[in-house]
């Protein structure tokens, strides 16, 4: 008799809680389940006129992967979208960390303050905007493009210069990130026990050298977790940012997977090659996240999962 | 996941070791008896304050420019005179700016779609979180798989954009609001807020003086959740305010579009001319050609300056949502 008491009781009480998360879980359903459910398609020749759940759907098996990995296109998106991530985590991947131990080592507050904050502020104007100030500094009569002929690098638009893409494409994304990826750097910089420091003052150690042997190794494990991380993303390069700077000159430096399943999939209605070239790149990437962990796993006991 | 959370949690909090300690010591007494810089040498303040200088000097300057070409004489802007200082203060370009109906549409457009935004995800994280945070919901172990699977794997571009249409929202502002306001990962926040932030006892007091749960969140748990609230709205604000791409796809009505795209058309698009069918047609291009940088400019500097001005404000919180952030992966 008691039982059957909590048990109405609990039914009621999962009756409410479950209330509350409906309108979550049917969005989630909507908007990220239905979708999934819709990579089907790039087993199917798609046509918007036969309904997604219907039997008159016609399958194709792999026939779009196989000829999207035999096609033209394939190697040179592979490769862009792999120069243009490497390149990215060669060159970037250092400044915010380098950026969080100059500001921790300052010691003039108001300084530091003014440092922190402008360092932070590109991460606050959006891409359309940067990307628009970019352009306008690389096109044929832009600044950077003045300043390139007269340091001796003759070039008429940068930005229709497929070689120069690529340092295009990094130092914007550098000058967007730094100081927003510093953040995380830096809190846990602060964190630091200020007694390891003023221990090996005592000891005679100078400011580069405790930047050196204390603070640098306390951040190591974050360091780790942000370059596993990146690695994880190699091929899921900012295909927003590079629709925004790329034109049809420099598409053979610039174009990658996310900027080709654009073009190709919702301005040139190849659905389900391009759902297809979408999932490739995914299970790649995927891939990639799973290796990394791995490794960090076994090599710095430390994993994401 | 949850191993790899405490990990960090301990890497983080942590201090380290004494052996690590000690090692540190014998390496820097090794090395201080070659190096004669001493704690605060000038070399390494100087060097120190240079490359911080440095660091916002750049981060700084690109807008900088922006804003002195916007006020300067159009002759020098188009001749590309201006690096420090603005030439004369001139500000046809934007009073041209402000009369565009269209920036005013659009603005007002970007402020439904943030309010909007904002209001339906952190309805939606509240009720969300609740549930997930009672240690009595049945079948939690699905709920929590149903929520992390879309985490790992999406369906890509064209799939979501057929799935919109397919769902009737194609050209419809709903088709921006609503996948932007359905954020997992800020559900998972506010649950882990509500597990380590709100104590297990108040919610059982409350539920032994006879509230039901329906009560207990909107009397104990919303006032107490304010802080991660204010954290999730201010990053939704700063992302659906500069979001352009969901509107690219799913809006092709000008009237609908968001201040970003308007932003797109002007200082993005335009990169392809068009052509002319006359000389004079050219010359008069050419003029504009000149006045349209000027515009640009302005235009940069009009939409991007209010963020500006308030974000130092609000900085505390962004710092207060990556250390959330990165506690949980």
């Amino acid at each position: 008799m008691k039982k059957r008491k909590i048990g109405k009781e609990y039914i009621v009480e999962n009756l409410e809680l479950y209330s509350l998360l409906l309108p979550a879980m049917a969005l989630i359903f909507l908007f990220d389940y239905l979708p999934l459910y819709g990579i089907t398609i790039a087993f199917q020749d798609y046509s918007p006129a036969v309904p997604i759940f219907s039997s008159a759907a016609k399958w194709v098996g792999f026939k779009h992967f196989i000829n999207f990995v035999n096609g033209p296109y394939f190697l040179r998106l592979l490769g862009n979208t792999l120069r243009l991530s490497v390149t990215q985590l060669v060159f970037g991947f250092g400044v915010p960390i380098c950026l969080a131990l100059v500001l921790n080592d300052l010691r003039a507050r108001y300084f530091k303050k003014f440092v922190q904050t402008a360092s932070y502020m590109p991460y606050f104007i959006s891409s359309v905007v940067v990307s628009g100030m970019v352009l306008s500094f690389i096109n044929a009569d832009g600044v950077v493009t003045k300043l390139c002929n007269i340091l001796g690098y003759s070039v008429k638009d940068i930005s229709m210069a497929p070689e120069a893409f690529t340092a295009v494409y990094v130092i914007t994304n550098i000058w967007k990130g730094f100081g927003f990826s510093s953040i995380l750097y830096l809190s846990t910089l602060s964190s630091i026990d200020a007694e390891m420091y003023s221990a090996a003052r005592i000891d005679g150690a100078t400011r580069w050298q405790q930047m050196l042997h204390i603070s640098l190794p306390s951040i190591k494990p974050v360091i780790a977790i942000q370059l596993i991380l990146s690695i994880g993303g190699l091929l899921s390069s900012n295909s927003e940012m590079i629709l925004l700077l790329y034109n049809s000159a420099v598409y053979k430096t610039a174009d990658v997977f996310g900027t080709y399943v654009y073009r190709y999939g919702l301005l040139g209605g190849k659905y389900s090659f391009t759902t297809a070239v979408g999932l490739f790149s995914n299970i790649v990437n995927f891939i990639l996240v799973l290796i990394a962990n791995k490794i960090s796993r076994r090599m710095l006991e430390f994993s994401l999962w | 996941m949850v191993k790899g959370d405490n990990m960090l949690n301990n890497t983080l909090i942590n201090k380290p070791d004494s052996k690590y300690d000690h090692m540190i010591n014998n390496k820097i007494r090794k090395n201080t008896n070659k190096n004669k810089i001493k704690e605060g040498s000038l070399a390494f303040n100087i060097a120190l304050y240079t490359l911080a200088g440095f660091f916002a000097l750049i981060a700084i300057y690109p807008m900088y420019y922006v804003m002195i070409m916007s006020i300067s004489k159009p002759m020098d802007v188009a001749a590309r005179n201006v690096y420090l200082f603005p030439t004369g203060f001139v500000t046809s370009a934007y009073s041209f700016v402000l009369k565009d109906p269209i920036l005013w549409s659009s603005f007002k457009n970007s402020v439904l779609y943030v309010i909007l935004t904002t209001i339906i995800k952190l309805v939606l994280c509240v009720l969300a979180a609740y549930p997930l945070s009672m240690p009595r919901l049945a079948g939690r172990k699905y709920v929590v798989w149903f929520l992390l699977i879309p985490m790992y794997f999406s369906g890509g571009m064209i799939p979501s954009f057929l799935n919109i249409t397919r769902l009737g929202l194609y050209n419809s502002i709903w088709a921006v609001v609503l996948p932007a306001s359905v954020a997992i990962w800020h559900i998972i926040l506010t649950r882990t807020y509500f597990t380590t932030s709100i104590p297990n006892t108040l919610r059982e007091a409350a539920m032994i003086d006879g509230a039901n749960h329906y009560k207990t969140l909107f009397n104990i748990y919303l006032p107490l959740a304010k802080p991660i609230l204010a954290v999730i709205a201010i990053y939704t604000i700063v992302s659906v305010w500069n979001s352009w791409f969901s509107a690219t796809i799913y809006l092709p009505d000008p009237k609908k579009h968001p201040l970003q795209m308007y932003l797109k058309k002007m200082l993005v698009d335009n990169t392809q001319f068009e052509t002319y069918s006359s000389i004079e047609e050219a010359e008069q291009a050419i003029v504009n050609q000149m006045v349209k940088m000027q515009l640009q400019y302005a235009v940069i500097v009009i939409t991007t300056v209010p963020i500006l001005m308030v974000y130092p404000f609000l900085q505390k919180y962004f710092v207060k949502g990556i250390m959330i952030g990165s506690l949980k992966g």
